[in-house]
């Protein structure tokens, strides 16, 4: 704690001195460097939801301190391990956070905590040394001081438990349920309902052009290309000889755009006409997005998709600020023109200083205007509680809105149609691996020792008969379980470390897509992939 | 979990240090290969013969050097010509705020041994290129975990150039580790075997570009000013004083000369940040994108040290941007890799073209990209950038056509100092 302390002290110390000297303004501070290879990708915004986070990570095996590493690092806010054991010979020779024979025999909460809280002086640490299945029982509510609960090889009674009570009530923390054997392993993110406005998607929001705002179409029609000197016809941006050309299509086209291949060839070839010269690359990029002339915008599939969505309908004042916006976006592509709010984001694109920053402004101009119809769509005291900052934000991302749905731990197993849906040709492989991890479990629940013929006989039996496994690829899966069933060997605990914490970032900052379902991993092969999504 | 296990014990190990381990090293699994030997011979070797380099002690090196020592590689070497720098922090684990200036390799080597009692970790600070022949051939794997194409390019071409058909103990397999943000990929290289490094240059992400022209005349974005800075300004006000994109005054000018510009242009979105990103090009990197690429290459080392499983054939790819998603994947061998391939490089060119546009093309394509070739016919020198004398002397043929100099179907070599390879290519004219 005093070390966190002393850290902010300091950035406060090298804020102060940069905002005496204008020279420097703009200059990063401490934090800033620290960080600044991972603001790269979440942000400031994604990097505070990441300081107010609370971890609670239950037993201190070494895939669960790989996973706290990777958390500690980019800095998330606190973290507890909950592990009333103390540390064995066989835990030194596999955990990084423990220090081999000096450990032995001292907690193993005590120890990990220790080294993983070295890691990063602004991330709180705790030790916290009593059985899990104590507090469980005597005090459930100790988890919901969490936003994320990790359990790796935990009691399979005792997942059951603790996965049960996290979903009782949607606003329970998210559970990280994860299941390693030697070369092979899955993970399960619980959670009810994961909304994101900052997916980075890679496509890309509409330019309009086949329906230009007023200022764009007007633009583009005051554009006299015959009149132009050379250079200034070389470097007229596609956008606007896309919108001029269409609009002389459509005069000769009963108002309509390009429809057939033969027409969007002939589209294509006017455009080619258009050119002064063969080498002028602003008609070629024009050619090249000719495409964006007879696309017509309308609102995504997706997105309107998520205007069905059961957080709309049963939307109320008190509902998650997400689906207030989320309502306001289906009224405003409700009237004309029928599309998402406009963005503000032009391309880079073949042109001279002055006529691309022109049509910058205008697209900037008409973005701020639909924001403020946007703005207008939602209740005063709605909005205030919101914030601008996230209203822009949300606007910005509205053609990459996404909502996710969750489903609780063991309910797939439970689901003999989804079980036999889920199959097909090569895909089988993740699937006898998932079973052979669920088999595991229950053989343990039942103290029996995990045989290859048990594990089979368990996955048949969790499975049904109108689940076909092939033969090679179930003995695969459980062949490798059986080899190493408590094996938490350095590498499959470093890759799950990677991939744990890093679907932990996603949920916390609410950027990125995380996993749904299951997602299994083979180390032999070097496969992953999702089951019961 | 209690259950002791009969391992090894060495002087420095304890029981049940590698009782984790061991149920993979003690049977095999479905998939192994029958020639596995489980038990003591495979951890013998492992523990106590096997030779392993790490090349670079970075985000993927500090992960690949705890991994390595975990799953019980003993003799540990590794290479960084690198010191620590404050935004290493966020995820080279092995270092702490007192490290900063201090060499990555030799911090790294030392908390390694400091944590797992009885491994050896032989530290080198400086480049790979130090290193000869004889140095490379102690090593029974090496493992890169790279920043740098140049680097990568070299000791993917010094590997295999040591094979010798005679001696199997030449084959050095090469496990390459890369990460960008949330993507990433490991691949297993036997040399001359599978694919080379050289092999999927193509493969590489180009790196964007700005016309000089849009940088001098037609600035649009935040990124031409910075390039017009960095580019065109710096070396005009400051002559040949080099710049130094670790200093932070130089990127504070940097910084300002491009503000400056774009305020006359009514540009928005000069930053610090993207400044020192632009002139640095900086790739985002994370911590568990490190963690998960660094294990899967020490997961490869592990296999083929071991034979416990079958080693990766040849490529693995990660994105995590959306779900996780991997991709596995044979990478084939180029015929006309200058590397492995044997088989030289076919290029159609106009009769027109000059030395120097010859030389543009090498620097540009996707498949060749050498930065400063030298080109040389079996009987004449057509143009060499060192030594000075020799740059002077032809210097003219710069300006002259190619098709004076060479042939129609005549051969060319084609060198540079940064790579231990040469490229053929045969010439011919449309
Ligand atoms: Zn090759």
């Amino acid at each position: 704690m005093s070390a966190a302390a002393s850290e902010s002290q300091d950035i406060e110390t090298v804020t102060t001195a940069v905002s005496t000297n204008p020279g420097r303004r703009g200059q990063p501070d401490n934090k800033t460097r620290r960080y600044d290879r991972q603001l790269r990708l979440w942000a400031a915004t994604g990097q505070a939801a990441l300081e107010s986070s609370r971890i609670l990570v239950i037993g201190a095996s070494a895939t669960s301190t790989s996973i706290l590493k990777n958390l500690v690092l980019p800095g998330i806010g606190h973290f507890t391990i909950l592990d009333h054991h103390s540390v064995t010979p066989e835990d030194a020779g596999n955990n990084f956070f423990l220090e081999g024979p000096k450990s032995i025999g001292k907690r193993r909460a005590d120890e990990a905590v220790r080294l993983l809280a070295e890691l990063n002086d602004s991330v709180e640490g705790r030790a916290d040394h009593r059985n899990v299945e104590e507090v469980l029982n005597s005090n459930p509510q100790y988890f919901l001081e969490f936003n994320v609960v990790i359990a790796h090889n935990m009691q399979p009674a005792l997942v059951d438990k603790l996965a049960k009570y996290l979903w009782s009530e949607p606003s329970h923390p998210i559970m990280m349920v994860v299941r390693s054997a030697g070369f092979v392993s899955e993970f399960f993110i619980q959670f009810h309902e994961h909304s994101i406005i900052e997916s980075h998607s890679e496509t890309t929001p509409s330019l309009r052009i086949d329906k230009p705002f007023p200022e764009l179409h007007a633009h583009a029609m005051s554009i006299d290309f015959e009149k132009m000197d050379p250079t200034e016809h070389a470097h007229v941006p596609y956008v606007v000889i896309l919108v001029s050309a269409l609009e002389d299509w459509k005069k000769s086209h009963g108002g309509n755009p390009p429809k057939t291949y033969a027409e969007k060839q002939q589209f294509k070839k006017r455009i080619q006409g258009m050119r002064r010269k063969p080498d002028e690359e602003n008609f070629e990029e024009a050619e090249a997005q000719a495409y964006r002339a007879w696309t017509e915008t309308t609102v995504p599939s997706e997105i309107s998709a998520l205007f069905k969505d059961s957080g709309l309908s049963s939307l109320t004042p008190s509902s998650p600020p997400f689906f207030q916006l989320l309502s306001a976006l289906q009224k405003f592509t409700q009237e004309s023109p029928h599309t998402l709010p406009l963005t503000s984001t032009l391309p880079d694109m073949r042109s001279d200083t002055k006529s691309y920053i022109h049509l910058q402004t205008l697209y900037k101009r008409q973005a701020e205007e639909e924001k403020a119809k946007f703005k207008s769509l939602i209740s005063e005291d709605v909005r205030e509680t919101i914030g601008d900052e996230m209203i822009d934000l949300f606007v910005k991302n509205a053609h990459a809105l996404v909502v996710m749905r969750g489903r609780e731990w063991g309910s797939f197993d439970q689901d003999r149609a989804a079980l036999a849906m889920d199959p097909s040709g090569k895909e089988t492989a993740k699937l006898a691996t998932h079973l052979a991890f669920s088999a595991l479990s229950s053989l343990t629940l039942q103290h029996q020792t995990p045989t290859v013929a048990a594990l089979k006989a368990e996955v048949e039996r969790i499975a049904g008969t109108d689940v076909e496994l092939p033969e090679e690829q179930l003995d695969a899966a459980v062949g490798e379980v059986a080899r190493a069933p408590t094996a938490d060997l350095p590498n499959m605990a470093a890759f799950l470390g990677g991939m744990v914490a890093q679907e932990t970032i996603k949920m916390i900052t609410r950027q990125y897509v995380p996993q749904k379902g299951y997602l299994v991993i083979d180390m032999v092969d070097m496969w992953t992939g999702a089951v019961g999504a | 979990m209690s259950v002791a296990v009969n391992g090894n014990a060495s002087s420095s190990g304890w029981q049940g240090q590698y009782y984790h381990i061991d149920q993979v090293l003690d049977r095999p699994g479905p998939r192994t290969d029958p020639s596995f030997l489980a038990g003591d011979g495979v951890k013998d070797f492992l523990r106590n013969q096997c030779k392993i380099l790490v090349i670079g002690a970075g985000g993927l090196g500090c992960e690949i050097l705890a991994n390595l020592a975990l799953s019980g590689f003993k003799d540990i070497h590794v290479i960084d010509m690198d010191t620590i720098d404050i935004s290493n922090l966020n995820r080279q684990f092995l270092f702490r705020p007192k490290d900063v200036g201090n060499p990555k390799a030799t911090v790294a080597a030392e908390f390694v041994m400091n944590r797992v009692p009885g491994v050896k970790v032989t530290p080198y600070y400086g480049k790979i290129q130090d290193k000869d022949e004889d140095y490379y051939m102690q090593f029974n794997l090496v493992i890169c975990g790279l920043d740098s194409v140049e680097a990568r390019r070299w000791i993917n071409a010094t590997l295999v150039n040591m094979v010798d058909p005679e001696n199997p103990e030449s084959l050095k397999p090469l496990i390459d580790g890369g990460t960008e943000g949330f993507k990433g990929q490991a691949r297993v290289i036997l040399p001359t075997i599978t694919s080379c490094y050289e092999c999927s240059l193509d493969m590489l992400n180009k790196q964007t570009a700005f016309p000089i022209c849009t940088i001098a005349n037609t600035p649009r974005l935040p990124e031409h000013c910075i390039e017009w800075a960095s580019v065109l300004e710096w070396p005009r006000v400051f002559k040949d004083k080099k710049m130094d994109t670790d200093d932070p005054e130089h990127i504070n000018w940097l910084y300002n000369t491009a503000s400056k510009r774009a305020k006359e242009f009514n540009i928005e979105g000069v930053t610090w940040s993207l400044t020192q990103g632009v002139v640095k090009n900086i790739i985002p990197a994370i911590a568990s994108t490190n963690a998960i690429i660094a294990a899967s290459c020490c997961n490869e080392a592990f296999k083929i040290a071991t034979s416990s499983a079958a080693y990766l054939n040849n490529y693995f790819m990660l994105i995590g941007t959306e779900g996780v998603y991997s991709y596995t994947f044979e990478h084939e061998k180029r015929d006309d890799c200058p590397v492995c391939g044997g088989q030289t490089m076919d290029i159609t060119i106009s009769r027109d073209w000059t030395v120097d546009r010859l030389i543009e093309m090498l620097v540009e394509r996707q498949d060749i990209q050498i930065k400063k070739p030298s080109l040389s016919t079996p009987t004449k020198q057509i143009y060499f950038q060192a030594p000075p004398q020799l740059e002077e002397a032809t210097r003219p043929n710069l300006e002259k056509k190619l098709s004076e100099l060479v042939d129609d179907g005549g051969e060319m070599t084609v060198t540079a100092t940064s790579l231990p390879f040469s490229l053929s290519i045969r010439v011919k004219y449309t």
